[in-house]
């Protein structure tokens, strides 16, 4: 399971060496809902005016080969019990977390800025490791 | 040497495949995602997400201690 920041390492064939290659990564419906922003809306940080339609579409509908997006369905339960045993966790960090549970206790960043505290904690609490694969 | 089985190339393949990445990242989308998630543009891709996320509390959560 893995961030927004190591998506796009993946995508971009700049995988950490950290990371397992023997598995399929995925990354979490909402958190791709996030990358997804970054083309649709306008303001700092879009990429639609900056990067060519190629590059959009393999972020918009990445290769399951490369980089596999969670179906949330069925973590939503999970999320909802998250949020409503934790008060406050919010879609993104529910969701993040509910995977981390179901597929390997494993999450994985390319940044500490994007864990968060309120995920770091829960994480913590669930025993879910949390690893974080930043730049070189 | 020890012989390799079909299987094994097989995963070497796949493994190969997934290190390469995406074959539809342009090298100039490529060097700019570079600079979002490892180098100069960070700050700004960080600070666009929690942007994102302080807009939508759905995404972000609350404190539901102030639910009635």
């Amino acid at each position: 399971m893995i961030d927004e920041y190591l998506a796009v390492r993946v995508l971009v064939g700049a995988r950490p060496d950290a990371l397992p290659d023997d598995e399929p990564l995925a990354l979490p419906a909402y958190r791709h809902y996030r990358l997804l922003q970054r083309i649709h809306q306008p303001g700092t940080g879009q990429l639609s005016g900056l990067l060519a339609e190629s590059d959009q579409q393999a972020i918009r509908r990445p290769h399951p080969e490369v980089l596999q997006i969670l179906d949330p369905r069925p973590l939503l339960d999970e999320a909802a019990a998250i949020g409503a045993r934790y008060r406050s966790a919010g879609l993104l960090v529910g969701e993040t977390l509910a995977a981390g549970l179901t597929y390997g206790h494993q999450l994985w960043f390319g940044t500490a800025r994007n864990v968060g505290t309120r995920l770091a904690e829960i994480a913590d609490d669930l025993r879910i490791d949390v690893h974080v694969a930043g730049p070189a | 040497m020890e012989p390799v089985t079909i299987g094994e190339e097989l995963l070497e393949e796949r493994r190969r495949r997934r290190r390469a990445g995406d074959p539809r990242i342009t090298p100039e989308g490529r060097a700019l995602l570079l600079r979002m998630t490892t180098g100069d543009l960070m700050d700004d891709f960080q600070a666009a997400l929690d942007a994102d996320l302080a807009a939508d509390p759905a995404l972000s959560g609350h404190d539901t201690d102030d639910d009635t």
